[in-house]
């Protein structure tokens, strides 16, 4: 395992520019906007992004631009397709000696789960086959967020969304199970995958700082409450993000040099419910009745994952 | 026909407050019309729904340009270029505020052609329903009282229908809200207007252009900071510096970037930008950061 050494070990260590102007029409406690606000700060200006379609869409909007670097907006299902071409035309320019070395650009994606794992999921392998040297940062709202929060392939197992009502004939919600992107690009067997949490400022800066240095198709997946869709007070986004990764809903995990490695492995892991009953979109395994079997197959399904690391 | 406006910020419940009020016009025996508008923004941005309200078949379409009725849910709305919610407002407009401030210096104020009503609903929510920002069935109820057109008992069953999802307590404290708001306001008289209350509409001959100049490039960087999003907040984060002890934490959580470490190295906001998450307020380990209402703020630096 080559892992570089750890930049970052406390709050005062964070790089202290911003990578973004404030200003944007994002919601106001948006989890996945502190994610890439925090990946850029490590990352720094010369990012050339590639925005799928989605919420993040809304960070540009004419004749306003957050970002200090490039920013190109494209289709659900092409942000990957518009980075090969980007990283092509830079890597002619600089065969061509028109582009210092220290002036290329980082080319990366910025896509919704939706995008990632459903709609874009076909040219984005095609792209790590070909080892395109790009980095993917996927903010997992786990729902098509920008059209009203409907299912995505990643909506977890139990969660209403527009198109998962719960119903008598649908008390749990979504019956179906969320993809894990992480295996899917772990398959492929690219040089970098890592999931980071917007309430993990520390371990995130380190990933980046550790992938930056890397070259080829690199992935995050970066779990992003959504206050809107997720039905929390925007407050109280970031503490949904904290309780993801105490009760081992969502692992701090990366995969290099063909292996994976637990960032933290919760010693003793809180129930998952604690996670599950503040937000609206689990509202109904509680009220009017619990659902006792329907969390209890969430809590299972969370003890199985740790089982194989314990 | 009578047209009524609403607006606030979104989460504040403006969308349901127009479904809830074209509902008890309807079970009143009147044909209605509701609808929100909002653009590309989110949550804390300035949204607006429409009711209309007719005897006869509403064919009229579209947002409502000159109301008869106008609901401001949040007084930082006021002042807001964005919203404008005063846009259109006439002589035979009614105005009501969120607010407890005289109605007269609203009115100067707004440069009003009639006396504004204000109310302070917030407050009334606060005591209902504990939560200050969830106005929806209060903004109703007080624009189903200013029409006189619809009576308490279907109002109240309008919002039963409305929040056919919520618990029974929840929906107790939301009849009890309605009352209390019906039975503090009284009808406005309002007079018909012969207009349709549309903008006319011209159509534009769009010709080709090149491509750098037809699409939206945008050359500049960083400059999203033109754009000042303070006014959406509807809590103000306040440090007190006698308990912060300068950990940055909150400099680390808050989404927007827009906490800064000042040269003596303390935390200092950027209200120009800072949207009001109350993010930081939540994260502080020192509970060093105070949560204000932004409205009782400004009265106060007034
Ligand atoms: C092919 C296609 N279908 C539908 C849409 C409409 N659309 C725009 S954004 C969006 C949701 C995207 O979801 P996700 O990728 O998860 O991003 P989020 O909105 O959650 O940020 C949809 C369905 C589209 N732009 N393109
Ligand atoms: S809907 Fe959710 S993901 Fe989209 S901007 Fe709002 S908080 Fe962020
Ligand atoms: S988190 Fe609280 S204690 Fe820490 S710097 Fe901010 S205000 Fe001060
Ligand atoms: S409330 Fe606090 S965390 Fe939220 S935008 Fe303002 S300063 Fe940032
Ligand atoms: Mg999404």
């Amino acid at each position: 395992m080559t892992t570089t050494a750890e930049h970052h070990k406390k709050i005062k260590d964070l790089h202290p520019q911003e990578g973004m102007a404030p200003g944007s029409p994002l919601c106001a406690g948006c989890g996945g906007l502190e994610g890439i606000r925090l990946a850029l700060k490590e990352l720094g200006d010369n990012v050339l992004v590639c925005n799928a379609a989605g919420c993040f869409t809304l960070l540009s909007v004419y004749p306003f631009t957050p970002f200090k670097g490039s920013w190109l907006y494209t289709t659900m299902a092409a942000p990957v397709p518009a980075a090969q071409g980007v990283r092509d035309a830079l890597d002619i320019r600089r065969s061509h000696n028109r582009l210092a070395n220290e002036d290329d650009f980082q080319v990366m994606v910025v896509a919704g789960d939706g995008s990632s794992a459903d709609m874009g999921l076909s040219p984005t392998s095609a792209a790590i086959h070909r080892g395109l040297d790009f980095i993917y940062f996927c903010y997992d709202n786990e729902a098509y967020g920008n059209t009203g929060f409907q299912l995505s392939g990643t909506s977890p197992f139990g969660s209403a969304t527009q198109t998962t009502p719960v119903t008598g004939e649908h008390p749990a919600g979504s019956e179906i199970r969320k993809k894990d992107l992480f295996e899917i690009w772990k398959a492929q067997n690219p040089p970098y995958i890592a999931t980071v949490s917007p309430r993990e400022p520390i371990d995130l800066s380190n990933k980046f700082a550790r992938a930056k240095t890397m070259k080829g198709p690199r992935l995050f997946i970066c779990l992003s409450p959504c206050p809107t869709g997720w039905g929390v007070d925007p407050k109280d986004s970031l503490l949904v993000a904290k309780l993801a990764v105490d009760t081992g809903i969502f692992p701090l995990k990366e995969y290099v040099d063909g292996q994976v490695i637990h960032n933290r492995i919760p010693r003793k892991r809180i129930p998952v419910e604690k996670y599950l009953e503040p937000q609206k979109r689990f509202h109904h395994l509680f009220v009017p009745k619990r659902q006792d079997d329907i969390i209890a197959k969430i809590q299972a399904g969370v003890d199985r994952y740790w089982e194989r690391y314990e | 026909m009578l047209r009524v406006r609403f607006h606030g910020r979104g989460g504040q419940g403006i969308k349901t407050a127009s479904q809830v009020l074209g509902t008890a016009a309807f079970l009143s025996g009147f044909q209605a019309q509701d609808f929100p508008l909002y653009g590309a923004e989110r949550r804390g941005a300035p949204i607006v729904a429409f009711t209309r309200i007719d005897k006869e078949p509403i064919l009229e379409r579209g947002p409502v340009a000159f109301p008869d009725l106008i609901l401001v849910g949040d007084e930082t709305l006021l002042e807001d270029s964005q919203a404008a919610p005063a846009c259109g407002a006439d002589a035979l407009t009614t105005l009501l505020v969120n607010s407890t401030k005289a109605p007269n210096s609203l009115k100067d104020k707004l440069n009003l052609l009639t006396m504004p009503v204000t109310c302070g609903l917030t407050k009334l929510c606060l005591k209902h329903l504990n939560a200050g920002m969830i106005l929806s069935t209060a903004l109703a109820a007080a624009a189903a009282r200013l029409t006189g057109l619809i009576p308490l008992n279907h109002l109240l069953e309008a919002v039963e229908i409305e929040l056919a999802e919520f618990s029974p307590e929840q929906l107790q404290k939301n009849l009890d809200l309605v009352r209390e708001v019906f039975e503090l306001l009284n009808p406005v008289v309002f007079q018909e207007r012969e207009e349709a209350g549309l903008f006319p509409s011209k159509l534009m001959a769009l010709e080709q252009q090149e491509v750098r100049d037809a699409a939206p490039l945008i050359t500049a960087t960083g400059n999203m900071n033109l754009r000042k999003t303070g006014n959406w907040r509807i809590h103000r984060p306040e440090i007190d510096y006698e308990e912060c002890n300068h950990c940055m934490i909150c400099y680390a959580r808050c989404p927007e970037g827009v906490i800064k470490e000042d040269a003596e190295g303390k935390p200092e906001i950027d209200y120009d930008h800072c949207k009001g998450c109350m993010i930081c307020a939540q994260e502080c380990p020192k509970h060093a950061i105070k949560t204000l209402w932004e409205m009782d703020y400004e009265h106060q630096s007034q």
